[in-house]
């Protein structure tokens, strides 16, 4: 993942607050500074790493503003490709060498006695030891040298292949620190660059985190499923579209979230920083949100500053929104309702259920004009370990509103849902909307006065 | 009750409400605690096992108790060296047992406290982490590591830190290193040896011990209190303090005997060209500034400017290319040509203060070459050829730090060594010995004529001796 290094990252510090440098994406100046930087890179291509280092420092010999052009330049090349190119094994070429210099001793440049040796010797012996030209020889010689490696790919253009679905294979850890990681994709344009450098002038001030608070008025699904992906722990909270807390999940707009991590619960700790500036691309895949960090500032005093964040910073997500359905028997359900007579209304993850480590996010609620309110979740056809996992989740969610719609074919029964086990509405291959209007008829509940929108 | 390792932490599952150490996470729905209360929590519950002892029931009283946390294995080494520990090695190795394998060691530097934690680690017979500050004494560490268990052991030493990343039942890993990653690795560890301890209150650094559940535990250090008094957090974390020993206790230490032989060289005129155009740059912003350089709050002006000021900033960079031009002068590969005539049948170490130009001699004069770049088991290789006798010469641009493991050589040359780093030649002395009677070890420094440093020192004195008049 693209990051800027402590050295690299621009905040500006007040008594109370700590906020990011960012800079217009569409100033002339840094558009031109991109462009040319982007040109750079791709002229270097083929070429040794530290040719292409030595071409980014001129451009910043008489310039301000290189703190910028680092910036620029470090996420580029994180989106690089550099390989050892050679046809010998430098390691073993150098021991060969050594070996052979050893007993040679002096190497001189410039000879003085007839049995002095010069360096050509050596180099050709050892050459035809593995039976490569002179000049492989001297060039494998250090082909492994982070300077000499060579240029071979510039950006990432990974087929996206975050699904969002939680199989429950991908472990957190290996995501919690910096990795390639295969839900994000990238085209290398100048605004790409430029909204992904203030994405990543935030995420630097995060690594100093403590604790995150974020508000979400949509896509829950997607953000929750990204706090889970980057191992973060969650305390969750239903809230109004004004933000204030309120009672029941039936009530709520949206959901307010504190983040931190285990250990967090017996100090403060900036150890999550990393998960949480990992997550913060996942927020601007939402419409309206906000985000409250507490950042430390000085460790031996644990003297902390607020940063906030919210939608009208106008941040760029790179992250996978996701596919919008899990299943096809959703996707169809979905197109059905449109079709049908019902005054019964289909909304989609609506609601989160805080179950302790994860979140439920059922699929659909279903909700009528007068204020009655069913939660429906779809049990399609899933692998017997996926199915474990979800009905485990199930069996947690404690609403007499929830209705599942459970597919024959798969090989387990009633009494694996628990409290629910009356509310299974069995289908074959499709389901009908009649038959989840009916289950919504019987076991819908009626929503908190309180939930009525001024 | 379960308890499971998680993420840096023991969760406690179906804890009874009179578990110790734990808080309730309302998170979660159960107790949780860290990670280094793994074995005062077997102990409580009456399931503790030391090596091959039962169970210490107390009073018949034991809580059900099942450990899923542990994933630390059991290793039968010994230590291949042929090398007794002297008295007080021995000393400190019993308290430490006698402790029952918790606690730090304090010693001076240079009394073999890598030595100690060799038959620490044989000792308890469990997979080991080792913690040290700083990347060179990580690659010391596994150097030795390697010497001492590398044959007895089904994979290499592991090493964590410094680009990279194997974890093996013995790893050498760096504060920083361990600090990301402990919560991944904190349960694979029976023995944590932390390295100069005394940095480990550090409210970062203090994470490393809490996440990992190594009931074993030895601290090592030369200082061990603190100045901010953090080093009372210690005992907690790994143990009392089981011996002490100091310095002129341990007198008679061993220093070697050299003699310094100063030489310069001039630059090419093509060099001098160069450098008189870029220095040029730099002298004249300092002067129309009138910054007072020779003061560390000129220089701090003067870098602070560079930060806002486009000509600042160009006048800094050619001061870098100025400087950069005169250490690597091309006519100090001549006088180490002459210098390796005289001394190719001694055993010679050629210092770089940058890593081009250690790998410009290397290439040119085909001499192995250590780096901050060199992997570490290839740094390993190379210091152990050298130490056999198998290469007589050895080009590093790393600042060899005090107990640092480097064999000896007798003949050392400093190429890059500004004048204004005494110190640094000091340093670098120490691991000079003489190789026969006759002749001493020698310690050669080249610097470049008529340059900004010889310069920098001049002025340096000047104004010393006009603050002493005023």
């Amino acid at each position: 993942m693209p990051v800027l290094t402590a050295d690299l990252a621009r905040s500006r510090t007040t008594d109370e607050t700590v906020t990011p440098l960012f800079i217009d994406p569409n100033e002339e100046r840094y558009q031109q500074t991109a462009h040319e930087l982007i040109q750079l890179f791709e002229n270097h291509l083929g070429e040794p790493k530290g040719d292409l280092e030595d071409a980014i420092d001129e451009l910043t010999i008489a310039d301000t503003d290189y703190k910028i052009v680092q910036g620029l330049a470090k996420l580029l090349k994180d989106e690089c490709e550099f390989e050892i190119v050679t046809s010998v094994d430098p390691r073993e070429v150098r021991r060969r060498l050594f070996e052979k210099a050893n007993g040679r001793y002096p190497i001189v440049r410039q000879p003085t006695l007839g049995e002095d040796t010069q360096k050509l010797e050596v180099y050709s012996a050892v050459a035809d030891d593995l039976g490569v030209s002179l000049e492989e020889c001297y060039r494998g010689m250090y082909a492994d040298l982070e300077d000499n490696k060579q240029l071979v790919r510039i950006g990432t253009r990974t087929a996206d292949q975050y699904a969002s679905d939680d199989d429950g294979s991908t472990s957190t850890t290996n995501l919690t620190g910096s990795s390639d990681a295969e839900y994000e994709h990238t085209d290398l344009t100048v605004d790409w660059l430029l909204t992904r450098y203030n994405l990543a002038l935030a995420q630097a001030v995060l690594y100093d985190a403590t604790e995150m608070r974020i508000q979400v008025l949509d896509h829950f699904g997607t953000v929750f499923s990204y706090v889970k992906l980057f191992g973060l722990m969650h305390r969750i909270y239903p809230i109004d579209a004004d933000g204030e807390r309120v009672a029941s999940t039936d009530q709520a707009a949206g959901y307010e979230a504190v983040l931190d991590g285990p250990a967090s619960l017996f100090s403060k700790s900036q150890k999550y920083g990393i998960r949480m500036a990992n997550f913060l691309p996942a927020l601007p895949l939402c419409d309206r949100w906000e985000m409250g960090a507490e950042i430390l500032v000085d460790e031996t005093t644990g003297e902390t500053r607020q940063f906030a964040l919210d939608h009208t910073e106008d941040l760029e997500s790179h992250y996978s929104a996701g596919d919008q359905f899990d299943s096809d028997v959703e996707r169809t359900l979905t197109r059905k309702w449109e079709r049908a007579n019902t005054d019964w209304e289909l909304v989609r993850e609506d609601d989160v259920f805080d179950l302790g480590a994860e979140v439920m996010i059922p699929d659909f609620a279903i909700e009528h004009p007068d204020g009655r309110r069913a939660i429906l979740e779809i049990v399609g056809f899933w692998t017997p370990e996926y199915l474990d996992a979800k009905l485990e989740k199930i069996r947690k969610v404690e609403a007499d509103n929830f209705v599942l719609a459970v597919s024959e074919q798969l090989d387990c029964a009633s009494e694996e849902f628990g409290s629910a086990a009356d509310r299974v509405l069995w289908f074959k291959t499709g389901i009908h909307v009649y038959d989840v209007v009916d289950l919504a008829e019987q076991y819908a509940t009626e929503m908190p006065q309180s939930q009525e929108q001024a | 009750m379960r308890i499971g390792f998680d993420d840096g932490t023991l969760l406690l599952r179906n804890a009874p409400d009179d578990v110790p150490y734990a808080e309730w996470d309302d998170r979660v729905d159960e107790y949780r605690t860290q990670a280094y209360r793994y074995r005062s929590l077997l102990e409580w519950a009456g399931k503790w096992t030391d090596g091959n002892e039962q169970a210490t029931l107390q009073e018949g009283f034991a809580h059900t108790l099942e450990d899923a946390a542990r994933a630390y294995p059991y290793l039968d080494l010994t230590p291949a060296l042929h090398i007794e520990p002297r008295d007080y090695q021995q000393a400190a190795l019993n308290a430490w047992i006698d402790h029952d394998r918790r606690g730090s060691v304090v010693l001076p530097t240079g009394s073999g406290k890598t030595f100690l934690g060799l038959q620490a680690i044989a000792d308890a017979g469990v997979s080991t982490l080792v913690v040290t500050p700083t990347i060179d004494l990580m690659n010391q560490w596994h150097a030795t590591l390697t010497n001492a268990f590398g044959d007895q052991l089904t994979e290499p030493v592991g090493v964590l830190g410094g680009g990279s990343h194997d974890v093996t039942a013995i790893t050498v890993t760096t504060y920083d290193s361990a600090y990301r990653y402990v919560n991944e690795y904190g349960d694979q560890f029976g023995l944590l040896v932390v390295d100069e301890e005394h940095h480990l209150p550090a409210p970062t650094y203090r994470q490393i011990p809490e996440m990992m559940i190594a009931p074993y535990r030895l601290g090592l250090t030369a200082t061990y209190e603190r100045p901010d008094g953090k080093h009372e957090l210690l005992e907690d974390l790994l143990g009392p303090v089981v011996y002490r020993e100091d310095v002129d206790e341990l007198a008679g230490e061993y220093l070697s005997e050299y003699e310094t032989i100063h030489m310069s060289v001039e630059l090419t005129a093509d060099e001098l060209e160069q450098y008189d155009e870029e220095y040029q740059i730099y002298r004249d912003y300092v002067d129309t500034h009138e910054f007072d350089l020779w003061k560390e709050e000129g220089y701090q002006e003067f870098l602070k400017r560079t930060s806002y000021d486009p000509q600042g900033r160009r006048a800094l960079i050619a001061k870098q290319r100025a400087e950069r031009i005169a250490r690597t002068a091309e006519k100090k590969l001549d006088t180490l040509d002459n210098l390796s005539k005289r001394h190719h049948d001694d055993r010679a170490i050629i210092f770089t203060a940058n890593n081009d130009f250690a790998y410009d001699i290397s290439q040119e004069f085909i001499v192995p070459c250590i780096t901050h770049q060199t992997k570490t088991d290839e740094r390993t290789e190379i210091l152990e050829r050298f130490r056999t006798g198998e290469y007589s010469m050895l080009v590093t641009s790393q600042v060899l730090d005090e107990g640092i493991d480097v064999p000896a050589a007798n003949v050392g040359i400093i190429l890059s060594g500004s004048a204004s780093k005494r110190q640094y030649a000091q340093r670098l002395g120490r691991i000079l010995r003489p190789t026969d009677d006759r002749q001493p070890a020698r310690l050669y420094e080249i610097i470049t004529e008529d340059t900004m440093e010889t310069y920098v020192s001049q002025r340096r004195r000047e104004g010393v001796s006009a603050s002493a008049d005023g």
